[in-house]
């Protein structure tokens, strides 16, 4: 787990929000992809998609089923809501989809995710609201040279706007800081609820 | 005794025993006393013979009542008050008044010269009269009601007759008239059924009396309304008062009335000179940086460049009002969460606090807090302090808060004050 690198993200997100950018790759690691995650979690990014080094097609962009079909799905379920239950039914054949021959065929976009894990890149879209970057400031709170581990009782303090374990608290409004604990990558409030500790990544505010 | 003390003591000592005694004094020193510097006369001595032209022109200006004088005064006044005016003028000197005395011009000059035949509310000495002024016996009750009627419409009638000493309008009267009579028939009325004569009753009727007369009364009466030179002049009505352009513009763009902008807090926090070098030579003017506040959550900073003082000021209060922007405010008192906000080299930090904390800031931020009606706040200026950005900076800083609720639409996520919902915002 470097820290170097999220550093690296850390900035570059700053950097993208400043820009106006609204969709923006990091590399791709486990720690990335699953704060990435968090982070989408917590409402700072619209979206976290693999792909390689072009961006992936934009939703907007992507093949949307036809109007019609969908207005047919809408009246079906609305006179039969159960079939919004997947359902199979075992024939001679095999397995036969129910739900997929009454509703139609979902329509899936499929992203081309390189082979060589080297070339894929980690696409994350940026928020704005109102002209301003949603996520506007991303820092490090741990540095590769100093760890830092806070317990649940230091969060506890820490989420009510109280230094603790030389960290400051989180006092801008909307403030989130990131740990990666026992449980995968946890935001700071969530680990108070779960009363896990863990090492503090980074925190984040608009 | 020291040996260096002069004789001249022990004699000055014994040959002063004809004088009365002076108080027992002690002596901290044993340093020889010195004499102290003879006393100069309280007035200059003059010489005999400027004595006399003084005489001679005092007689001339101020010269004593011949017998034609006094008759026609006799004619005026009665003798004792001839008497007394006599002795006023005995008393007086008129060498002194040559010398001395002088007509006042200024505005501020009073009316000293009357005949003393009134009393001046402001300058003279209430008459006043004491119990003992009453003869009798001073006792008095409470009236019962046919007495109480009766001397109210006794009080009523002396105060119409008063205000009509020639009778009450008879006959042909207009509408006018009527109206008048029938309003001054009601405040005589009112007076006398507030007139303590008409509450309490007495067999006694000086003591009667004594209840009306202004004289024994312990309150002191109003002073009249001052109708001199001076005050005429810096009187000024609302109507009369000269409206500034700039200022009516401000309300019209405003869609305020004068009170409202009355109401503003305004304080003038930065001003210096400044020069604009051209090539005929240098022009100085003066710049003005103005907050403006409301103080219950707007505040405007404003700017103001003039060669003369007062414009600049001015426009810099104008500008100020007409840039006022809410401050958002959490419970009316502090900020929401902290901030920060860098103005060219100044960086300002805010930072929210808890309830009773004040205003623990610099005099500048504290200026801006107090304008815009926040009470608890801490700051801190860690870069360069330059007054300008500093100002600039707060304001920044407080105008543009993101709310909680913004915060909340931007994520999509659902955010409640914990302090307020699950606490009753008792917890801090």
């Amino acid at each position: 787990m470097s820290l170097v690198n999220l550093a690296h993200v850390c900035s570059h997100l700053q950097n993208a929000s400043k820009a106006r950018l609204g969709l923006t790759s990091i590399p791709v690691s486990m720690l990335h992809v699953k704060l990435a995650l968090g982070l989408q979690q917590e409402g700072f990014l619209s979206s976290v998609t693999l792909g390689g080094s072009t961006p992936p097609t934009p939703f907007l962009l992507q093949a949307q089923p036809d109007p019609e079909e969908l207005d047919a799905m809408a009246q079906k379920l609305k006179d039969r809501p159960w079939l919004a239950y997947p359902a199979e039914d075992i024939t001679e054949d095999g397995v036969e989809n129910v739900t997929e021959k009454l509703l139609g065929k979902e329509q899936v976009h499929e992203v081309r995710v390189p082979k060589n894990p080297a070339r894929r890149r980690l696409w994350l879209g940026l928020k704005y609201w109102q002209n301003e970057p949603v996520l506007k400031n991303m820092k490090l709170v741990s540095k590769p040279t100093r760890r830092i581990w806070l317990t649940s009782d230091d969060l506890g303090k820490i989420t009510r706007t109280r230094e603790s374990s030389y960290v400051k608290g989180l006092t801008h409004p909307g403030e989130c800081m990131f740990l990666t604990t026992q449980r995968g990558i946890l935001e700071a409030r969530e680990c108070v609820e779960r009363r896990v500790g863990g090492m503090a990544l980074c925190r984040v505010w608009g | 005794m020291s040996v260096c003390r002069p004789a001249r003591c022990l004699f000055t000592k014994a040959a002063a025993t004809t004088l009365p005694k002076a108080t027992p004094q002690r002596c901290f020193q044993t340093s020889a006393i010195r004499q102290a510097r003879k006393r100069r006369p309280h007035y200059p001595s003059i010489k005999a013979d400027d004595l006399k032209l003084l005489n001679e022109a005092a007689e001339a200006e101020y010269p004593k009542y011949d017998t034609s004088e006094t008759t026609l005064l006799a004619k005026r006044y009665t003798p004792s008050q001839i008497a007394a005016i006599q002795a006023a003028e005995s008393a007086i000197d008129t060498r002194d008044v040559v010398t001395q005395g002088q007509q006042r011009t200024d505005p501020w000059m009073l009316p000293y010269e009357d005949d003393l035949a009134e009393v001046d509310p402001v300058i003279d000495k209430r008459p006043r009269l004491g119990p003992d002024d009453v003869p009798g016996k001073k006792s008095y009750r409470l009236a019962n009601e046919v007495e109480r009627d009766e001397s109210i419409a006794r009080i009523a009638n002396e105060t119409l007759a008063k205000m009509y000493p020639d009778g009450i309008p008879e006959g042909q009267t207009d509408a006018a008239q009527e109206q008048q009579f029938q309003d001054a028939i009601e405040a005589a009325l009112s007076q006398a059924t507030l007139d303590p004569r008409a509450t309490y009753t007495s067999k006694n009727p000086a003591v009667l009396e004594a209840l009306a007369d202004s004289r024994h009364n312990a309150v002191q009466p109003d002073l009249p309304r001052l109708e001199n030179r001076m005050a005429r002049q810096t009187r000024q009505l609302s109507t009369e008062e000269e409206e500034d352009p700039r200022q009516k513009r401000l309300l019209q763009y405003l869609g305020w009335d004068k009170k409202k902008l009355r109401s503003i807090r305004v304080k003038t926090l930065v001003s210096h000179s400044v020069t604009n070098q051209t090539r005929m030579g240098k022009i100085r003017s003066l710049y003005y940086l103005t907050i403006a506040g409301n103080q219950d959550g707007l505040l405007g900073v404003g700017e103001g460049k003039s060669v003369e003082p007062d414009e600049g000021r001015k426009q810099s209060i104008m500008s100020a009002i007409r840039n006022m922007k809410p401050v958002p405010r959490y419970e009316n008192r502090t900020i929401y969460g902290d901030l920060e906000v860098k103005v060219g080299a100044t960086k300002v930090q805010l930072f929210s606090r808890p309830p009773g904390f004040g205003l623990r800031t610099q005099h500048l931020i504290f200026e801006l807090a107090r304008a815009a009606g926040l009470q608890d706040l801490a700051a801190r200026t860690p870069r360069s302090r330059n007054k300008m950005n500093v100002i600039k900076a707060t304001w920044e800083a407080l105008t543009s808060q993101k709310l909680p609720d913004e915060i909340a639409r931007a994520r999509g996520k659902k955010m409640v004050d914990v302090r307020k919902v699950y606490y009753g915002g008792s917890v801090h």
